[in-house]
């Protein structure tokens, strides 16, 4: 209950948040949380396909994790899922799930993007067609009300 | 069961379990008396979702099992609604379509 006040009075007023639609209002803060979550993800993504290539190829189970447990980019990969972790329950704090987590499908299009600008590899047709239909699909996600349980919240 | 019918049921049970573990990390904020309970219960529930995709990785390639875990993104929005109670309103539900059929093609051709 108290906790629910201080989250209210932390809420930027209506001028500080991008208005999306009439009634559905965003605040800076999420926008920046939505944000990071994509960049944490894409930056995970990529360490994570940079770093299986590079793995020792061998068999062995123990040789496999004693080479990950050594590798300076899966210390990288940890390190990222705990940023991710706490930015995400922010993110969580300020609006539903089932608006938050669409959001986090931009990472596909921006690991595809910097795949093909950073790693070299090609994009095809029909991955064009998929990146204009996820862009779609989060912009009607953007315009549906961010927070349905604030009545449950406050009737705790 | 075919090696390939258990792997494709694996990973959609992983993508059900992710739903699972986001909905523990979201209730954290819901019921803050318990939050530190919910997130380490949270983190669980996604180690098992890495376990079980790990294991479909046995059964399956990469290029038939990555877009299949656009599911998670269909559980999550139904365990948002059936576990927590939120509104998936229409247009909603529309944006989430989209977006399976969408990361599907993006990842089917990596």
């Amino acid at each position: 209950m108290i906790d629910t006040s201080t989250r209210l009075r932390d809420e930027p007023s209506y001028d500080q948040s991008c208005a999306m639609t009439s009634g559905a209002r965003v605040p800076f803060r999420l926008v920046i949380g939505l944000a990071v979550a994509i960049a944490l993800d894409t930056g995970l993504q990529l360490a994570w396909k940079t770093g299986i290539a590079a793995l020792p190829d061998t068999s062995s189970v123990g040789e496999t994790l004693v080479a990950i447990a050594l590798d300076p980019i899966f210390i990288l990969v940890v390190a990222f899922m705990a940023a991710q972790l706490v930015n995400w329950l922010k993110v969580l704090d300020q609006a539903d799930l089932s608006y938050a987590k669409p959001f986090t499908s931009l990472s596909y299009v921006t690991v595809c993007v910097l795949s093909v600008l950073l790693l070299g590899e090609r994009i095809a047709p029909l991955q064009i067609v998929g990146i204009i239909v996820v862009v779609a699909g989060v912009w009607c996600v953007s315009r549906t009300r961010r927070t349905t349980l604030s009545a449950e919240r406050e009737g705790e | 069961m075919s090696p390939t019918a258990f792997g494709v049921l694996l990973v959609v049970v992983s993508t059900m379990v992710e739903g699972l573990g986001q909905v523990s990390l979201k209730k954290s904020s819901l019921d803050t008396r318990r939050r530190l309970g919910w997130i380490l219960l949270g983190i669980v529930i996604l180690m098992v979702e890495i376990v079980l995709y790990s294991g479909a990785l046995r059964f399956l390639a990469v290029s038939t099992a990555f877009p299949l875990t656009s599911l998670s993104f269909v559980m999550v929005t139904l365990l948002s609604r059936w576990l927590l109670g939120e509104e998936v309103a229409p247009l909603r539900w529309v944006g989430v379509g989209l977006i399976l059929v969408g990361t599907s093609l993006i990842v089917a051709q990596a």
